[in-house]
């Protein structure tokens, strides 16, 4: 098929505008699927992904359609991540597109979300064609989503297809406009193979495929391939298109979407970004856009039963086959003993990791408190990086901090706005600017350190707007900032699992917010146990546990022995599942509790 | 074999909050019980090498037999078994259960330490307590068996009943006090599974107040103190010399036979319990059958847990080499706190450790 037949596109939306209900028609309409194979949400193919209503991998497919002007054309959809978490592999694969559909709710109208994503799609030179969802909810707004895509987006209203994937509405309209307005791929024509490796998933049968957006040359079984990043070459061992499910093929040309399978142990070793070209005749320059990504937020991770820490290790192991932005090393704590320091890419890839371990290999395991990537330069003129609170150097070794911090876009309607303003600058944010999209929403642009947004930034926001506010973030780089580590001593030892890295600010609040439940949850002992939050020497809060007085029972004769016996043992069985720290003994149960809290 | 318990489980009337097995005579044929207790009796002459120090009468409620039952059950048992050895022979008596002259046939038959269950001295705690004497009752009783020349007399008592004040519980002390008994036992109220007290703490009418308990405790055991009464095992005081020989055997881990529906024995490293059934006990035992239900066997590992939860409730304390070496940081550490102290190889807990010594018992077990 000559390449002015093929068209790349991608879908943007934010989360639950109906994206992935849309590719499902997309397919059933150009009987890429049958009815019959139907499952709904078919190209979200985990279960954590179908079950969240979130993509997390990439998901592309290529659909034959036959045009209103009866010719045949090739349209590749690649259904991207709709997580800012994420935005690295979404821009890798925005850049494999030509056009994307901007889907927007007809009942919600335009979201954080939808600006952050439409502006990576800007980015990359994309034909952007607005798609209004949902029109048949009572509830939907046409007209006014119409006017918002003038007024915020700057998008040509009159461009915009009305549908509803849901019902099947509109779906032809909107395979015509995509063949319509979405430019072909244009091949540079000088024979070089290029091809940007978008994603990539470790198959255990066939090991890693890779996902590529050929740009120029061709591939062909047999063929010596070279990935121009991380310089190592391999063989393909096989090619193919995806219909939704890998289908092999002969070649994958100039404009082509699809997966090679070459002879490369791990996905660590396909880098996303990275360039293919031909080991015989490599490409002389890589294709744009490449970068290496890194961690941003780090968590211990450690199982609830020490016992288990062989099979965590088996468990974060493969997982990273699959998902090469997840880092892990081994560390131990004196309160949990051996687990893992993990890198993610942001909040929901934490947690998406951590259900991973419960559900795929149903590990029981308890997170610390997550923490951002902070660079300390000391005195000496040495500089580090701290992602574990128990390396972070003594004060008076300390020249300066460097937190990373956020540009956060967070949409709200009006009458939130003080609200919302009053929580970003309790979370030491500033607000740059106030945008006003339309009679009741405005847009605020702000800027927040990373770590006061990983714990419970969006869920207050929520909270505040009742559901109505959204929000989105990007990487801003790092600033100084008044940091200092807290500890948490029980009985006088402290917890190393307790430990963090906060604003000097906020270390009181949190120091006795932190005292509070473990007082809460630690039971009576037979003494009493001081908590104590401390900054340095400096106690800055304190709780204290007030002892058992009494527990025994009245009488023990003949019938009561074993009764008592029984008492005694079930008690001694319970101290195996406790922490001593120094001489206080503390259920695994309230660690979890306070760290699940945090 | 040293000790020997008979139980003896007829009640006029069941209390409350009471575990043991009991139950009102009934219907029970009276002279069978006591021919199936002697039975038993002749049965373990046969199976043990019987050289008694001790015998223990308790119930239920011993006295609810008559004097002719009980009497014959005592004589009974003598002809049974060779009593000449036993240095101390307590029977448990409620008041309102005894006359003069059951006292003396009791005395006679070589009783010489009786505990008598008085629990309160006032009307409104002993009501809540169900039981059916007044405190003249009690006093009276008490006054009959002194006359009767026992050489020991105990009064059992309970605290931290539900709607009795701490001045009520000081109370009931002094009064006991006053009669200058040679023993007291003060019991914590403890819900047991299957009693009434249990259900009413389930659906919220009683609460358990670790703070109220042991405010009594304390009451307790400084007034007892004060008053000349050493404090020997975590719920029993008695002025010197005049310590229940027979529990110590059971705070010390000695083995014991129990006679009875019901009754529990310990024989090397075995535990079981009769069958808590008067009318099966007593068709088994008429059959030549033994009364013993399937018991435990001891592991040298539950025997230890034992000897800690109980040893730790004595005076003399818990000899220190039972406590293995990676567990001795916590001698240290609870000795700092004060809850223990170490004398003559011995753990023995401090006034702030006593009331502890479960939690003691456990932190020192298993590092």
């Amino acid at each position: 098929m000559p390449i002015e037949n093929t068209r790349n596109f991608s879908i943007i939306a934010h989360i639950d505008h109906g994206k992935t209900t849309l590719s499902d028609r997309l397919l059933e309409f150009t009987k890429t699927i049958t009815v019959r194979e139907q499952q709904d949400q078919l190209l979200d193919a985990m279960d954590l992904e179908r079950e969240r209503g979130i993509t997390i991998k990439a998901h592309p497919v290529c659909m034959n359609y036959k045009g209103r002007d009866g010719k045949d054309y090739k349209l590749n959809l690649l259904d991207t991540p709709g997580h800012v978490d994420f935005s690295y592999e979404v821009s890798r694969s925005l850049a494999a597109c030509e056009g994307a559909l901007l889907l927007i709710d007809a009942s919600q109208g335009v979201e954080a979300q939808t600006v952050a994503n439409l502006n990576l799609a800007l980015q990359q030179n994309l034909h952007v064609i607005p798609v209004i969802n949902k029109v048949d909810l009572p509830s939907a707004d046409i007209e006014k989503c119409k006017r918002q895509l003038e007024d915020i987006l700057q998008l040509p209203a009159d461009e915009a297809v009305p549908a509803s994937a849901k019902m099947g509405i509109g779906i032809e309209d909107i395979l015509e406009a995509i063949v319509a307005f979405c430019p072909p791929p244009k091949d540079p024509g000088d024979g070089y193979l290029r091809a940007s490796v978008f994603d990539s998933i470790f198959d255990p049968y066939r090991g890693v495929v890779s996902y590529v957006r050929v740009i120029s040359g061709t591939i062909i079984r047999g063929q010596k391939v070279r990935l121009m990043a991380s310089g190592n070459d391999s063989e393909i061992k096989d090619l193919g298109t995806f219909r939704p499910k890998m289908v092999p093929c002969e070649k994958l040309e100039a404009g082509d979407v699809g997966y090679i399978i070459a002879n490369v142990k791990t996905t660590a070793d396909v880098k996303i970004g990275d360039t293919l070209t031909e080991s015989r005749k490599p490409a002389p320059e890589p294709l744009p856009g490449f970068k290496e990504i890194h961690p941003l937020v780090f968590s211990g991770i450690y199982p609830v039963s020490t016992d288990d820490f062989e099979a965590l290790k088996l468990a974060v192991g493969k997982l990273q086959i699959n998902d090469a932005a997840f880092t892990f090393m081994a560390e131990s704590s004196a309160a949990l003993g051996f687990g893992f320091r993990c890198g993610f890419l942001g909040l929901l890839h934490m947690e998406i990791v951590q259900e991973r371990l419960r559900r795929e290999f149903n590990m029981d395991v308890i997170s610390t408190y997550p923490s951002v990537i902070y660079d300390v330069r000391k005195t000496d003129g040495t500089e580090l990086q701290v992602d574990n609170p128990t390396f972070l150097p003594p004060a008076n070794e300390i020249e300066e901090i460097r937190e990373p911090i956020v540009k956060v876009d967070i949409m709200i309607p009006n009458e939130n706005i003080g609200d919302v303003m009053q929580m970003v600058m309790d979370k030491r944010g500033v607000v740059n600017n106030t945008e006003t999209l339309d009679d009741r929403r405005v847009l605020l642009h702000t800027v927040l350190p990373l770590n006061e947004i990983l714990v419970d930034f969006n869920d207050k926001l929520k909270s505040i707007t009742r559901g109505y506010g959204s929000m989105d973030y990007e990487h801003a780089g790092t600033q100084p900032a008044e940091l200092v580590k807290m500890d948490i001593l029980i009985a006088s030892e402290p917890v190393d699992a307790f430990s963090c890295i906060v604003h000097r600010s906020k270390a009181e609040s949190r120091g006795r917010q932190l005292c509070a439940k473990l007082k809460e949850v630690i039971p009576q002992q037979l003494f009493v146990v001081a908590i104590q939050a401390a900054i340095g020497g400096k106690i800055i809060a304190r709780e204290s546990i007030s002892a058992l007085r009494k527990d025994v029972t009245a009488k023990c004769y003949g019938g009561d022995i074993s009764r008592k016996r029984k008492l005694l043992e079930k008690q001694k069985e319970g101290k195996k599942r406790m922490k001593s720290i120094g001489r206080v003994n503390i259920p695994q149960e309230a660690f979890i509790e306070v760290l699940k809290n945090n | 074999m040293r000790h020997l318990y008979v139980h003896i489980p007829f009640c006029h009337r069941v209390c409350p909050y009471c575990s043991f097995y009991k139950h009102t005579p009934g219907n029970t044929p009276m002279a069978a019980f006591v021919d199936a207790v002697l039975a038993e009796a002749e049965m373990a002459g046969r199976d043990y090498d019987l050289k008694l120090d001790t015998v223990y009468f308790g119930g239920g409620t011993p006295t609810a037999l008559s004097e002719v039952h009980l009497e014959r059950l005592l004589t009974g048992l003598r002809e049974r078994m060779d009593l000449t050895g036993v240095r101390e022979f307590t029977c448990e008596v409620n008041p309102r259960t005894i006359t003069d002259s059951k006292a003396d046939m009791m005395r006679a038959q070589g009783i010489d330490r009786i505990s008598l269950g008085i629990q309160a001295w006032d009307e409104e705690t002993l009501r809540t307590l169900g039981r059916d004497h007044a405190p003249d009752d009690a006093e009276e009783t008490f006054h009959t068996l002194r006359k009767a020349g026992f050489r020991s007399v105990s009064i059992d008592l309970m605290f931290s009943i539900p709607g009795q004040s701490l001045e009520a519980w000081r109370g009931t002390l002094e009064r006991s006090i006053s009669l200058n008994p040679n023993h007291i036992s003060a019991y914590n109220l403890n819900y047991e599974e299957d009693t009434e007290f249990f259900e009413r703490l389930r659906k919220g009418q009683y609460r358990v107040e670790e703070e109220r308990d042991a405010d009594f405790f304390y009451a307790a055991l400084d007034q007892l103190n004060s008053a000349g009464y050493e404090h020997y095992e975590i719920s029993n005081y008695a002025r010197p010399g005049y310590r229940s020989i027979h529990n110590e055997a059971y705070w010390l881990g000695e083995d014991y036979i129990g006679l009875g529906p019901g009754s529990y024995s310990t024989a090397k490293d075995h535990r079981w319990q009769n069958i808590a059934d008067t009318n099966r006990y007593i068709e088994l035992l008429q059959s030549g059958q033994s009364a013993a239900q399937p018991g435990e066997a001891l592991t040298a590992e539950q025997r230890r847990t034992e000897r800690f939860g109980l040893e730790l409730r004595t005076a003399r304390g818990l000899p220190e080499s039972l406590v293995k070496a990676p567990e001795q940081r916590m001698i240290r550490v609870l000795g700092e706190e004060g809850l223990l102290l170490v004398e003559n190889g011995h753990i023995r807990l401090t006034r702030a450790g006593k009331p502890l010594v479960d939690s003691v018992a456990v932190a020192l077990m298993g590092a």
